[in-house]
């Protein structure tokens, strides 16, 4: 049996793993991406207490995490059309309207 | 060595390499495919943790639907001309990042020693089976979450169809 400490590292791994590809690509589907590493690294956190503290309340949770992630992508990506078609690019260095 | 030891190695070194591949490689489609194996590994590290419901969804939801959303977006969005990784953050990134693996290593172990365990022990789990134990609390306990969720679900859908349409009577008058 595999302890479960090993399963949050994994997590924590994973988890700045994701960090890092947000603050280092400059695309903003790539950036996306990257929030879908982080998503599962929680995913695996939640899965990995569930099993050391004897409860299926996190699995539960993981569901409606799944439910979330699949609804954020066709939001974010839906605004990733809508940035596309009026600029012509998806770089985060171009997209400094809001800039003072 | 056990099959379970042999299984957690090979699923978490894959599921780290191919994270690491996700964030590094510059053609967007490398780095989609780096996902879906990343999401895959993650699945099979849910089946050795004995929650197989969970497993299953992730391989039918996230690696299916979800990472086709990204290759349909991406197969609009043609070239990226700028550049993919900035190292002007890469350098300042990684020893941050490893600051706070530590933090969160040390935070979420330290964390558990102080909680109660819960009622569904390895036997009962045995005994009930992981998706009927999963499927009880969901539709007791958590009966108003679900429905939220449906509802959040829905938003969503009207929302990517608003945003994501072309507005035709605007270019049609301009």
């Amino acid at each position: 049996m595999i302890p479960y400490e090993y399963y949050i590292a994994l997590s924590g791994l994973l988890m700045v793993l994701g960090l890092i590809g947000i603050i280092i690509r400059r695309n903003i589907i790539a950036m996306l991406i990257s929030t879908e590493l982080m998503l599962n690294a929680v995913n695996i956190a939640f899965v990995a207490f569930d099993m050391k503290l004897h409860d299926v309340a996190g699995q539960v949770f993981v569901f409606f995490i799944l439910t979330i992630a699949a609804a954020e992508a066709a939001v974010g990506l839906g605004l990733i059309m809508a940035i596309y078609r009026l600029r012509k690019d998806v770089s985060v260095d171009t997209l400094t309207e809001l800039k003072l | 060595m056990e099959l379970t030891q042999i299984a957690f190695w090979t699923f978490s070194t894959l599921a780290v390499l191919s994270a690491i591949g996700t964030i590094f490689f510059r053609n967007l489609v490398y780095t989609v495919l780096s996902l879906i194996s990343t999401l895959i590994m993650v699945s099979g590290l849910f089946f050795t943790m004995g929650a197989e419901l969970v497993g299953a969804l992730q391989l039918l939801i996230y690696a299916v639907a979800i990472v086709v959303f990204y290759v349909l977006v991406i197969s609009t969005v043609p070239e990226f001309k700028g550049k993919a990784v900035d190292p002007k953050y890469m350098l300042l990134s990684i020893p941050v990042g490893f600051l706070i693996f530590l933090e969160l290593a040390y935070v979420s172990i330290y964390g558990v020693w102080q909680s109660n365990t819960g009622i569904f022990s390895p036997e009962v789990i045995e005994k009930i089976g992981n998706a009927k134990a999963v499927g009880t609390m969901l539709f007791t306990k958590y009966l108003f979450p679900f429905e939220v969720a449906s509802l959040i679900l829905l938003v969503a859908m009207i929302g990517a169809i608003i945003i994501g349409r072309k507005e035709e009577k605007q270019e049609a008058q301009g």
